[in-house]
């Protein structure tokens, strides 16, 4: 099976029209008293998951959008939200 | 000649305590486990595989090695893996089919080329033998190589590497797991490591689906899940993205490729190997994922690239396809650290896709750190930190995030 991805604009689309953003890893940490630890692991660190996770995405090849979707790495497909299985 | 065939490690018991427990029988598993016991004295030592010896990327990656790498933290350590090719073969009693056929990088421009110059200069202060090459000379090595304008990216010049070759990968894993249980390493497969137990910042057990180990040493070599488990089992995240990357072989053909010959602006490598056929690999999927799928858009990929760099292998077959797994780091350089801050627990991974290449040396150096505690000299670069304290080791440019754009 192959990648479809929902965009928020353009609706479902082939996956190789998109870039990867990297896993969601919540808001940027705040500047003040930031520490190089918690830089680094903004910047660097993924969790790898097996499983369902929350991952953000570029409509490189459309709209231009950036969004974040679930997806599960293990099938590759997206999915409705963290707990629900791959869309089939 | 049809005599009963010996096994060439024998089935062991499980024990409930080892001195050294090593999660993934890969090649990194298995030669750090050898060396443990040939070097350092320590035998009792249990290998921990969920499926087979080789079943990940010890079985499915292209069989390249080489040392030509950009960094001089690298390049000694590579060279040293080549070394070791020859050695391993006496010493294990096991033909690795080591085949010195030397590597061709092609440059298709004058900025591909300014950067092999850099690299033949680190390989050449190393005492690794790497030379700048002209089209003429890219022809006289490969003479099926079309150096003409006809391609879309024409061959510029390109970077010649003697001492690398191919190594048949399967040999290795079945030579280091015949040489290190022979020594008294005890090699479980089809066993599924569930957690690892940890009291006062010390290692103390493994947990496995046949059972809780006691140990006061583990060794994460799991390849591409070491980060999930790192994650899943210490909540300890590390700085990888795990992809999936194809490679494919033809039909058999007639001898006609004497090198391995690359290309980084068509994202194609390939190599006859000693059955015939030219096995060939590609970038890596453009997202993450643990799917080793293959997919059509690779195949023809793969097919493009590599008749534009050689034509005479127009109408082909390709015969087989398979994928595997690669733990990418943002500098493409490994993580290999330990003992801190659980004593007892080392991690070896973020190999990418310079594993197989790698894997004898530091299954050398890893079983010294392990032995010892302190991490080896030529290991301090690759440490975690590194990602704290800026210090990526600049294999390439850092990237945070893979996807075909880089």
């Amino acid at each position: 099976m192959s990648l479809t991805l929902t965009c928020p604009i353009c609706g479902e689309r082939n996956g190789y029209e998109f870039r990867y953003g990297g896993e969601d890893k919540g808001p940027r940490p705040d500047r003040a008293r930031l520490t190089p630890e918690q830089w680094c692991d903004y910047v660097h660190m993924n969790d790898c998951v097996a499983g369902v996770q929350k991952e953000w995405w570029f409509h490189r090849d459309g709209c231009g959008a950036w969004f974040t979707t679930h997806r599960d790495t293990r099938t590759g497909l997206e999915t409705d939200g963290p707990d629900n299985a791959a869309r089939t | 000649m049809f005599g009963k065939s010996k096994r060439l490690w024998p089935r062991a018991p499980m024990k409930t305590a080892y001195d050294a427990v090593i999660i993934g029988g890969g090649l990194h598993g298995l030669a750090t486990a050898y060396f443990l016991a040939r070097d350092h004295g320590i035998t009792d030592v249990a290998v921990i595989e969920k499926n087979y010896i080789g079943f990940g990327g010890a079985g499915r990656n292209t069989a390249i090695v080489r040392a030509n790498q950009r960094t001089q933290e690298n390049v000694p350590l590579y060279k040293e893996a080549l070394d070791l090719w020859p050695v391993l073969t006496k010493e294990l009693d096991f033909n690795l089919m080591f085949y010195n056929c030397g590597n061709l990088n092609l440059a298709h421009g004058e900025a591909t080329l300014k950067a092999m110059r850099l690299n033949v200069a680190t390989a050449q202060f190393h005492g690794v033998k790497s030379q700048l090459v002209d089209p003429k000379e890219c022809k006289e090595l490969v003479p099926a190589l079309d150096i003409s304008d006809r391609p879309r990216y024409p061959v510029f010049g390109g970077m010649y590497h003697p001492p690398g070759g191919i190594v048949r990968h399967d040999a290795v894993v079945w030579g280091l797991a015949k040489g290190a249980a022979k020594r008294g390493v005890h090699i479980h497969q089809g066993t599924e490591v569930a957690g690892i137990g940890t009291s006062q910042g010390k290692v103390v057990s493994v947990e496995t689906d046949r059972g809780k180990i006691h140990t006061p040493r583990v060794l994460n070599a799991a390849g591409g899940y070491a980060a999930a488990l790192s994650h899943a089992f210490l909540r300890q995240r590390l700085p990888i993205s795990v992809l999936t990357i194809q490679a494919m072989v033809t039909q058999p053909l007639k001898p006609l490729l004497d090198h391995v010959v690359s290309s980084g602006t068509y994202h194609c490598y390939g190599n006859q190997t000693l059955k015939g056929e030219i096995a060939t690999g590609a970038h890596m999927d453009p997202w993450p994922n643990y799917t080793t799928d293959t997919t059509a858009y690779y195949i023809k990929h793969q097919a493009e690239a590599l008749t534009e760099m050689l034509p005479c292998l127009k109408g082909v077959k390709f015969m087989r396809h398979w994928a595997g797994l690669a733990d990418m780091t943002p500098d493409m350089a490994p993580i290999m650290d330990g003992n801190d801050p659980i004593e007892g627990y080392y991690v070896d991974c973020g190999w990418g896709y310079f594993g197989f290449k790698s894997s004898t040396v530091t299954g050398k150096y890893m079983a010294q750190f392990m032995a010892k505690g302190e991490c080896p000299d030529i290991l301090k670069p690759f440490q975690l930190k590194r990602f704290q304290e800026h210090r990526l080791m600049g294999e390439t440019a850092a990237l945070v995030n893979y996807s075909p754009d880089n």
